[in-house]
């Protein structure tokens, strides 16, 4: 069919393979983890640390499945409809990627601005916040993929320190709490799986930085690595707040992650959570600077928007959408909206393409 | 750019004045607070420290009356020239009429406070709590005071751990019931640890006294440490247990019966006799083994009789049992659960003399 639609990308803007790792890596982690131990237990109780691991194994073969697709295709996700349903349909079809992205860029930027406004300063401003978060962000995706990649690197490197807080609840931990294993039915533990599959969202976005990326092939064992490394922090994570709260306590508390920092005391520190969600910050940078350039490239890969207008576009979106959100239900809602349409998205929708792809290129090499 | 870098300008300005400022200085910070229960209403009464030139401190309290503890929070605002913060919370002691009401409510609003810290101390008085709030001990402050009675003689003495996450962390957990320290004042600047209280659904049902807080140790913790007594026809020997660790064994069908063995290593403090001989300190050990067993086996007993369980057998058989029905437990099981209780005690050091 026509050629000319291979759009791409100049050498050097792409980025190392090596670094997928933490493209992947950061943008999993994000707002999720400071409270999804609660949403897992309710379900499958304390055995749902199985599930973890499952829903993190699962998205191996996702993974693999959208390795094949961009392979295939050789591009991201505008050159996989186009390849499927032609130029036209396929760039149509594409476009909704554009409110999806705002959406979890929305999602997590509300996420932390209600964790701040409750656990530290409860007059801060929605819209001041997202003003500089969002110009920040803008900031960011001008310098670049490359920069944006950058930012990634670091949000994952300099928060990582974090893990070692945990050890603190080692002390008031009970293990036995975990037992008995396997009291749950299995149709629980998937159940729970279904929603671990929440936080674990975000590496989707492989399918539109895949042109970017500097000898694809050789990146998949990063990206793979990073899956796995989100999938270890996250079993180890729930094992420590099983074993911190008991299961009644537990169901008690909406962000168990940062309750659990309230047991850390230093001697120059009364309070570990303030540090702490200040260190957020720069957890959730490059997801929202992710999610944000993402949007921004399918516009410009669809309607020919220039990517600097497309990203200003974009964020004003966000800025609205996120003023839109205030109180405790309304972001429940919004919380339960993106992760279901990003659960159909990676389970049912990319293996469906998955499957529409290699059905193509059996036609096609015919 | 000289534009994006003036509008960056402007938007710090602007952000700058966005969220309130908690200047140490500026604020009254809470460090202890009692509650007491007086004609039906709760009494709070707040501590603060206020640091002198010379290095002192002074204890200043303020005390409201209300029905929800937040309101009584409200009504002390109004007493302080400055805002009082909850931020650095050491304490917090609830009064005997209180406690046996039950304090829930109360604990409520620490749980949710999230300026609070989780390693928040509670203690029952035995009387009224604002007394004890209200006393000098030293110049470090009263909560300060309260706090390290509380933390040397949880690490070092017969106080079994305890804390605010533990406290929660024993309440919501399925088949154990909570406990806390019981303070008491002992003259007019003097307060002391009398014992453990006992909880029953946030409500003190049973305190445990000081001289039997040893043994009560030794069932809910591991690596327990105290001293306790042995007596040996007319001598006594004072026991330190340096380490000691409790194993829960569940019989086999029908599963009925509950094995605690208690290890502990001890040294000898102190011998009224005339010599510590290798006989002396075997009768000690089997003298102290007896003990320890008999005074463990009537705790369970008690604790059994009175429906709590702050051991946390309900929660040792629930992780070995599968689809473990509470109800059922407290109901049937647990009134006719068999308790065998054995000390495996080994007497190592006998102090620097022989």
């Amino acid at each position: 069919m026509d050629m000319e639609q291979q759009h791409t990308v100049a050498d050097k803007l792409k980025v190392s393979p090596f670094l997928v790792f933490f493209l992947i890596h950061s943008m999993q982690v994000g707002i999720g983890v400071l409270g999804f131990q609660r949403i897992i237990a309710l379900t499958a109780g304390y055995d749902a640390w199985i599930s973890v691991i499952f829903a993190g194994l699962s998205i191996h073969l996702i993974l693999w499945m959208m390795y094949k697709i961009a392979e295939t295709v050789n591009g991201d996700m505008v050159s996989i409809h186009t390849y499927i349903y032609g130029n036209k349909v396929g760039k149509l079809l594409s476009l909704p990627f554009v409110l999806y992205f705002c959406l979890i860029a929305v999602t997590i930027m509300n996420g932390f601005i209600e964790v701040i406004q409750v656990w530290m300063f409860q007059d801060l401003s929605t819209f001041w916040f997202s003003v500089a978060f969002l110009g920040l962000a803008i900031y960011i995706i001008y310098g670049g993929f490359r920069t944006v990649t950058g930012i990634a690197f670091f949000g994952v490197i300099l928060p990582l320190y974090l893990i070692f807080t945990f050890f603190f609840t080692f002390p008031y931990a009970d293990f036995s709490n975990l037992l008995p294993i396997f009291d749950h039915p299995i149709k629980d533990l998937l159940k729970a799986s279904k929603n671990m599959s929440l936080t674990y969202l975000g590496w989707e976005t492989l399918l539109f930085y895949y042109p970017f990326i500097k000898d694809p092939a050789k990146s998949k064992k990063w990206a793979h690595g990073g899956v796995m490394f989100t999938t270890i922090l996250y079993t180890l994570l729930t094992v420590t707040t099983f074993a911190y709260f008991s299961e009644g306590q537990l169901q008690k508390n909406v962000w168990a992650t940062l309750t659990m920092w309230k047991i850390v005391q230093m001697p120059f520190v009364e309070r570990f959570e303030y540090i702490g969600i200040a260190n957020w910050n720069i957890v959730i940078l490059p997801n929202v600077c992710i999610a944000i350039w993402c949007a921004s490239r399918v516009l410009k890969r669809t309607i020919n928007i220039k990517q600097k207008k497309g990203v200003i576009l974009v964020s004003l979106v966000c800025l609205v959408g996120a003023n839109l959100f205030k109180s405790r239900n309304q972001l429940n809602a919004l919380f339960t909206l993106s992760g279901l349409i990003g659960f159909y998205l990676n389970y049912v929708y990319i293996p469906l393409l998955f499957v529409a792809v290699m059905i193509i290129k059996k036609v096609k090499n015919q | 750019m000289k534009k994006i870098i003036i509008s960056f300008f402007i938007a710090a300005l602007l952000l700058c004045g966005c969220v309130q400022k908690e200047i140490l200085d500026d604020v009254n910070l809470e460090t202890g607070v009692g509650y007491d229960l007086v004609k039906e209403k709760i009494r709070g009464t707040a501590l603060v420290p206020v640091y002198q030139p010379d290095k002192s401190v002074d204890n200043k309290t303020f005390t409201a009356s209300s029905k929800l503890s937040r309101d009584f929070l409200n009504d002390v605002q109004r007493q302080s020239p400055d805002p009082i913060v909850t931020g650095s919370l050491e304490v917090v002691l609830f009064g005997k009429e209180l406690s046996e009401r039950g304090i829930l409510d109360l604990i409520d609003s620490f749980q949710r406070d999230p300026s609070v810290g989780a390693g928040l101390y509670l203690a029952v008085v035995d009387g009224e709590s604002k007394k004890i709030i209200q006393g000098n001990y030293g110049n470090r402050g009263t909560a300060i005071f309260i706090s390290n009675l509380i933390r040397h003689n949880m690490l070092t003495k017969d106080v079994p751990k305890t804390n605010l996450q533990l406290f929660l962390s024993d309440f919501y957990q399925i088949g154990k019931t909570s406990y806390l320290p019981q303070l008491k004042k002992k003259g007019k600047n003097q307060i002391m640890i009398s014992g453990i209280s006992l909880f029953k659904y946030g409500k003190v049902v049973d305190t445990i006294p000081g001289n039997k807080m040893f043994f009560f140790k030794l069932l809910v913790d591991n690596y327990s440490e105290g001293t306790t007594e042995v007596k040996i026809g007319k001598e006594i020997a004072a026991i330190q247990s340096v380490q000691s660790k409790n194993d829960f064994k569940l019989s086999r069908s029908p599963r009925n019966e509950v094995d605690i063995t208690l290890k502990i290593n001890a040294i000898l403090n102190e011998f009224s006799g005339n010599k510590v001989t290798k006989k002396e300190v075997g009768e000690i050990e089997k003298k102290f083994k007896k003990d320890v067993e008999r005074e463990c086996m009537q705790m369970t007993e008690r604790f059994q009789k009175q429906k709590i369980d702050p051991i946390g057998l309900g929660h040792f058989v629930k992780s070995k049992t599968r689809n473990f029905d509470i109800k059922k437990w407290w109901r049937e099981d647990y009134p006719k659960l068999k308790v065998n209780i054995k000390a495996d005690v080994t007497i190592t050091e006998s102090g620097v003399i022989e």
